[in-house]
């Protein structure tokens, strides 16, 4: 895994890696690579490398001995029997099955420490709990282990050697290595050639070092070492001294800069714009070595060093992107063909992401305009050569590069999706209302074209599962936005065949729906049409689609992403359902949203101030995370004032239907609060903000002023804040100017039927000039509903109300059977639940209907009393049938 | 009036065969263009056996022009394979017109029983039956439906249903019974059908969903010819929420014929309820299917506006009238429309004009006078009329508060005895657990004493 993928690299580690970065002789891991030393490389092999690893863990150990710390002793120590168990084949062929030296060193070492140790009674006692059970462990299996090697151990306490030198050699080459910083000027050619070479050879050095003094053969090989370097270095000397000289001194200078160049990085200065042109010819030259014949097995071999590097503590990443550029040059100048070019890109691109080192902060923007130049390069490439294929699945040794048809290893839809992501993050790191996120947002176009021809890509290698992917990625980019030809072409201004957006999700989608087998793909995929729908005021299908796919059932399970998706489409389902007059689906849809009063985490648009508890830092850079970016951010107070006058249009009729009865449930929580809330003020002035607004027009609808109860909620001050922000604002008001009629002239009969015995509906039209036969039908339906008691006189042309006001006497008893109605429900309940539903099938039926319908009541979708419907495969196997 | 005409979406549905009664039908309404339907029909033919048909159509068509010679090869052609398939399925022939054998077949019940029986007394193969079937299918194709619905029968007394040839067979006996016009079996067949879908025979749900959509064109014909199926459609379309599905997603014009057959059985039981479902079924599919009939519910149930109603109704008169199913049933619909109007009207008003009332049901005053009357004396209204005024006044008068008490506190007793009932009997059932519980105890104790001897 590449530290890419990590996620909570603290800034700290951070930081001691960037100093380690800058102790580090830069540019020496690759500039001098010959063959010779590879040769070595593979000779050292078996023996070294087993050793290298003893000798590792040795030194672990004595670090460990150093401070005392048990348990990770013990660990080490394990380790090193097991190393040492994989040795031993080795020993027994190279050193005939004597035990090497610095092995049985050790094992005296640490045999007289564990005493030593264990005989400090009170240093034991004040050891935490964690070390003295590991010193007592540790104990007991050095002393098994011990007896196997107790000849040598006899042999080595007569004759110890020289654990002072070796320790002074140790230094010395720590020493050496800290000589090695740049800083250090005046350090011969040399020697720098040498201190330069070390971080190369890695940690074998040290051990050569090392072994030299305990006089194991390998002391010879090691010296040969040194002198191989030598001779290098003075065959480089001898070929062209002039040249040398010029480079060293170049060098050097360079080195200076660059050095300068870190200090200013150090201060935070702007370091990069004066780096640019300077540093990358000087680099240019020693990427392969003078003679090599440059071929394709030898870019490939320099490439797989150079990502080798990747994802290290030590490695520069920036180099490596000037690396991995110059590789590209140099292909590109002995023309190896589209494969490698392409690998190389493909490496290019993943060092940029590289770059930066965590994953929660974006890239710095110069490296993000680099990706967008290198992608559909990149890209480029790949589409123009349509026979090579680039997966995930073909492994490193089935790569092919220098025929038709090419393979190569890596993944260009992942590289879009982490592009993706990153413009993203890059987004939310801009201020929302400066110039700068504009800017940054043009740049969506780019990431647009990426993705299509990305797409255009995967489509060709037709793979489903693939082409799933991109098409969400795509569809992500496309459900948000409305598509001003939609509305066009439904008005007909459009030709009936231009392709819409709509049409565009309505294809991609199909395809999700019919090839995904992911689930999370397709649910993403429903909830963006759904979305896009909804956007584009496609009510009927939007609805079949929530209802259709069961969401609203199992979305609690889903992860928070795909939930607050979720949550956006509800939202705009329920402007949706608004701009249609269906008041009741909008606040149904709304509901759930309003209800908690946290609209603004639910949707991913900021982050609420916690009272009881303070977010942990985590939490808080996880919830971060989640936020929308500002531009596909659902208006709060639109929603808000949706929600709260669709609620208003509901409950003031309500209200006044019920207002004696003893089971009046509320509808919406949230309005009522908003209407105790200033019922509470005793001075109420003109309403100033939106909800006042809407508070005050459900006042004026409660006593059938529809005239007022309408200026309230449409004038100009909330035409601005609100309505227009519809795309269709003048469709929608006069929507609710109809709407508010209708309910007042409802509210205004059940108010106020007592005071009639008969009405003339040519009177209750002109107070709501309403037409007579929309009074006639909103009439006629509460009269069928048994809302109203009243019927029609024909001939007069007017409502004639049933006098059946109940006495004092009568409505206090019909409350009371209510209220014990209410006792045997609760009963029947509470036996059914004691009970199971063993009996109770046929019998208190009533009671189990009422019980399951009240508990609907508040789970969106079933309430809008519907029979489900499944258009095609979707969940067809929950069914009973 | 070609607007509302669905044959274009039923034809989807329906096999070949049965799309020519709908054909017929619409050529002798002359709405469409004689020869179009003509050779729409003789397309429809080509890709069946029927070639004496195709050659008289193609007369009609072509007056003067010959018969083409390659129908009278493939018509030898036909005959030839067709006598071929009879010498191969010769014995079942034989079996078939042997009254005794067909009798002890319809006696028994058990296929396996049956099949073991045959195969040892006459010599019977299992593996005629492909043959069977093939022959079968191909005297359909010929449009001898008659002989293949003795075949298929034949086949479904002998094979079980897990054959895979079944559901072939299902679906081709109930076309041939339709096309018999044999509406008591053709019923039973649906039935059967129907069950082997639900039965989840298929894997595949969209599979599954065709079949129904399928099941639900075919059983037009027999729901609307045979004397029960009207209270059959309401059952299968509307209260079966698999078939309402189905109909939802993939074919809404058939709410056409569930909203007729709904509001000609108007004297049903459940009648109101269904209406209720019905109406809220299309408004919802009000946007992907709209016709008169829909719309006459709507206007009458949703909007309450008496007026479009009434239009609709004019409309709908119409529409049926040129509806290959629902002719049959025109007069009923519009007799059982006006009284749903006229009861709405009722229950709102109290006083009511009767010319404008005749005008709303579409009648001159005096007739709808006379019809009133009639409506009152068969005491379906408490009404009364003012001749003078020509009014009728409502008699219904809203229920007192003292009403509305008793009704309620009337549920609240009943629902109190059933629990009170549920919770004797759980005592009763908790009682005899109790003593259940102690036998076994006792028989706990007793065990030890018996094995301890046994181990001595």
């Amino acid at each position: 895994m590449s530290r890419f993928f990590a996620t909570g690299t603290d800034s700290e580690s951070e930081s001691s890696s960037e100093e380690e970065q800058v102790q580090r002789q830069p540019a020496a891991a690759f500039t001098f690579s010959d063959d010779e030393e590879e040769t070595k490389r593979v000779v050292r092999s078996t023996k070294e490398k087993r050793y290298e690893e003893l000798t590792n863990l040795i030194k672990q150990i004595r670090n460990h001995k150093k401070i005392k710390d048990m348990s990770s002793m013990l660990s080490s120590f394990e380790d090193l029997t097991r190393a040492y168990q994989k040795a031993l084949p080795v020993i027994a062929k190279e050193e005939s099955g004597v035990t090497p030296r610095f092995y049985v060193r050790i094992l005296a070492e640490l045999d007289d420490f564990i005493n030593e140790v264990w005989e400090d009674k009170d240093g034991r006692k004040n050891m935490n709990k964690n070390n003295s059970k590991s010193l007592g462990s540790m104990r007991q299996k050095l002393r098994k282990y011990i007896k196997d090697f107790e000849k040598e151990l006899t042999t080595f306490r007569e004759a110890p050697d020289g654990d002072d030198e070796d320790e002074a050699e140790e230094e010395d080459v720590d020493s050496d290595d800290s000589d090695a910083k740049p800083v250090k000027k005046t350090v011969p050619k040399l020697e720098q050639e040498k201190a330069a070479k070390k971080p190369t050879a890695g940690d074998d050095g040290d051990e050569s070092d090392d072994s030299m003094d305990w006089g194991s053969d390998s002391d010879t090989s090691s010296s040969e070492d040194e002198e191989d370097i030598y001779t290098n270095i003075r065959d480089r000397f001898l070929k062209k001294p002039e040249k040398e000289e010029e480079e060293t001194k170049r060098e050097k200078k360079e080195r200076r800069d660059r050095v300068k160049k870190r200090e200013e990085e150090d201060d935070g200065g702007v370091w990069e714009t004066v780096r640019g042109g300077v540093a990358i010819p000087s680099e240019k030259p020693k990427m392969f070595a003078k003679d090599a014949e440059i071929d394709v097995n030898l870019v490939v071999r320099k490439l797989s060093e150079i990502m080798a590097a990747r994802g290290k503590k030590r490695t520069d990443r920036r180099e490596q992107i000037e690396l991995l550029h110059e590789l590209q040059n140099i292909s590109e100048l002995h023309n190896l063909g589209p494969a490698i070019n392409f690998k190389i890109r493909l490496a290019i691109i993943a060092a940029i992401f590289d770059y930066t080192p965590k994953v929660s902060d974006a890239m710095k923007p110069e490296y993000w305009t680099k990706l967008l130049d290198r992608i559909p390069d990149a890209m480029d490439v790949l589409l123009a050569n349509p026979d090579m294929q680039v997966a995930e699945e073909i492994l490193e040794e089935h790569e092919q590069f220098d025929q038709e048809p090419y393979q190569i290893r890596g993944c260009v839809l992942t590289v879009v999706e982490r592009l993706d992501e990153e413009f993203v993050k890059l987004l939310k790191e801009c201020d929302p209302h400066s110039n700068e996120y504009v800017q940054r947002l043009k740049d969506e176009i780019k990431v647009t074209q990426i993705i299509d021809k990305v797409q255009t890509y995967i489509e060709h290698q037709n793979k489903p599962a693939e082409i799933c992917r991109i098409y969400l990625r795509k569809i992500e980019h496309l459900y948000y936005k409305l598509d001003g030809t939609v509305l066009e072409k439904r008005e007909g201004r459009m030709p009936a065949d231009t392709v819409t957006s709509v049409d565009v999700m309505e294809r991609l989608c199909k395809y999700v729906y019919a090839k995904d087998n992911t689930d999370r793909l397709r649910t993403r995929a429903i909830l963006c049409h759904i979305y896009h729908h909804a956007l584009h005021d496609n009510w009927f299908e939007a609805r079949d689609l929530v209802l259709m796919s069961h969401l609203q059932e199992t979305i609690q399970h889903s992860d928070p992403s795909t939930q607050i998706l979720y949550n956006r489409t509800m939202a705009h389902l329920g402007l949706c359902a608004f701009r249609h007059a269906n008041i009741k689906d909008s606040h149904s849809c709304l509901v759930d949203l309003m209800m908690t009063g946290k609209v603004k985490e639910l949707l991913a648009q900021g982050l609420l101030p916690q009272r009881q508890h303070e977010r942990s830092k985590e939490q808080e850079k996880i919830e971060k995370q989640r936020q929308m970016p500002f531009h596909m951010h659902i208006n709060q107070e639109l929603l808000e004032c949706v929600y709260l006058v669709s609620a208003m249009l509901i409950e003031i009729p309500y209200m006044a239907a019920h207002e004696f009865d003893a089971r009046r449930r509320m509808i919406s929580k949230t309005f009522y609060q908003q209407l105790r809330s200033s019922e509470r003020q005793s001075l109420l002035g003109p309403p100033e903000s939106m909800r006042e607004h809407v508070v005050a027009a459900s006042k004026a609808m409660r006593n059938g002023n529809w005239n007022a109860c309408f200026t309230f909620i449409i004038n100009d001050k909330m035409n601005a804040k609100v309505w227009d922000l519809f795309s269709q604002a003048d469709k929608v008001r006069t929507m609710l100017k109809r709407l508010i009629q209708e309910e007042s002239l409802r509210t205004y009969l059940f108010t106020y039927s007592n005071v009639y015995d008969s009405i003339s509906m040519e009177k209750l039209s002109q107070m709501f000039e309403l037409d007579k036969p929309v009074v006639h039908s909103v009439i006629s339906k509460m009269i069928i509903n048994e809302e109203l008691m009243a019927s029609l006189d024909d001939p007069t042309q007017s409502v004639v109300m049933h006098r059946s006001e109940p006495s004092r006497l009568q409505s206090i008893a019909l409350q009371l059977v209510d209220k014990v109605n209410n006792l045997v429900d609760s009963n029947e309940r509470i036996f059914e639940m004691k009970q199971g539903n063993f009996f109770v099938r046929g019998g208190g039926g009533g009671g189990q209907g009422n019980f399951r319908e009240r508990q609907n009541y508040n789970r969106q979708g079933q309430d809008w009393g519907r029979q489900r419907r499944d258009r095609e495969n979707r969940d067809r196997e929950n069914r009973a049938y | 009036m070609a607007k509302f005409d669905l044959t274009h979406k039923l034809g989807q549905y329906l096999d070949r065969h049965l799309v020519f009664p709908l054909l017929e039908f619409l050529s002798a309404k002359q709405i469409y263009d004689e020869t179009e339907l003509l050779q729409g029909k003789l397309d429809i033919l080509s890709k069946t056996n029927m070639l004496d048909y195709a050659i008289d159509i193609r007369k009609q068509l072509h007056p003067n022009a010959e018969v083409p010679e390659d129908l009278k090869i493939k018509r030898a052609q036909v005959v030839a394979e067709l006598t071929e398939l009879q010498n191969e399925v010769e014995l079942v022939y034989k079996l078939m017109q042997n009254e005794e054998v067909m009798q002890t077949m319809e006696t028994m019940r058990d296929p396996k029983v049956l099949l073991s029986h045959l195969t040892k007394e006459y010599d019977f193969k299992i593996d005629m039956m492909d043959n069977l079937v093939k022959f079968a299918k191909y005297r359909y194709e010929c449009g001898n439906y008659s002989v293949s619905t003795s075949y298929l029968y034949f086949y479904m007394l002998i094979m079980p249903p897990t054959d895979k040839n079944y559901l072939n067979v299902l679906w081709g006996k109930l076309a041939s019974e339709i096309l018999v016009q044999n509406w008591d079996t053709a019923l039973d067949d649906l039935n059967k059908l129907r069950e082997f879908i639900d039965s989840n025979a298929f894997a595949n749900p969209l599979q599954v969903l065709q079949q129904r959509t399928w099941l639900i064109h075919w059983s037009l014909f027999v729901f609307f010819n045979h004397a029960k199926g009207r209270d059959h459609i309401i059952e299968m379309f509307l209260y079966r929420p698999n078939y309402l599905n189905a109909i939802q997603t993939m074919c809404p014009h058939i709410l056409r014929y569930l909203a007729t057959a709904v509001v000609i059985n108007r004297s049903r039981r459940n009648a109101l309820n269904a209406l209720k479902d019905l109406v809220k079924v299309i408004q919802q599919e009000s946007y992907t299917y709209r016709d008169p009939i829909t719309e006459f519910l709507e206007h009458l149930y949703v909007n309450f506006d008496f007026d479009g109603a009434r239009q609709k109704l004019n409309e709908c008169q119409e529409v049926l009238y040129n509806d290959f199913f629902l002719i049959a049933c025109l007069d009923e619909f519009v007799e059982n429309a006006r009284l749903m109007i006229f009861e709405t009207f009722c229950r709102i008003h109290q006083c009511i004009t009767i010319g404008m009332l005749a005008e709303k049901l579409n009648m001159n005053p005096e007739e709808a006078e006379c019809w009133i009357v009639n409506l009152i004396r068969n005491a379906r209204l408490d009404a009364k009329i003012d001749s003078k005024m020509g009014h009728v006044v409502m008699g219904a008068q809203p229920a007192s508060p003292y009403q509305v008490l008793l009704e309620r506190v009337d549920t609240l007793s009943v629902r109190s005895e059933a629990l009170q009932n549920l919770i004797e009997r759980k005592v009763k059932a908790k009682s005899q657990d109790v003593s259940f519980s102690h036998v076994h105890f006792d028989f706990n104790l007793i065990m030890p004493v018996l094995t301890e001897p046994m181990e001595q």
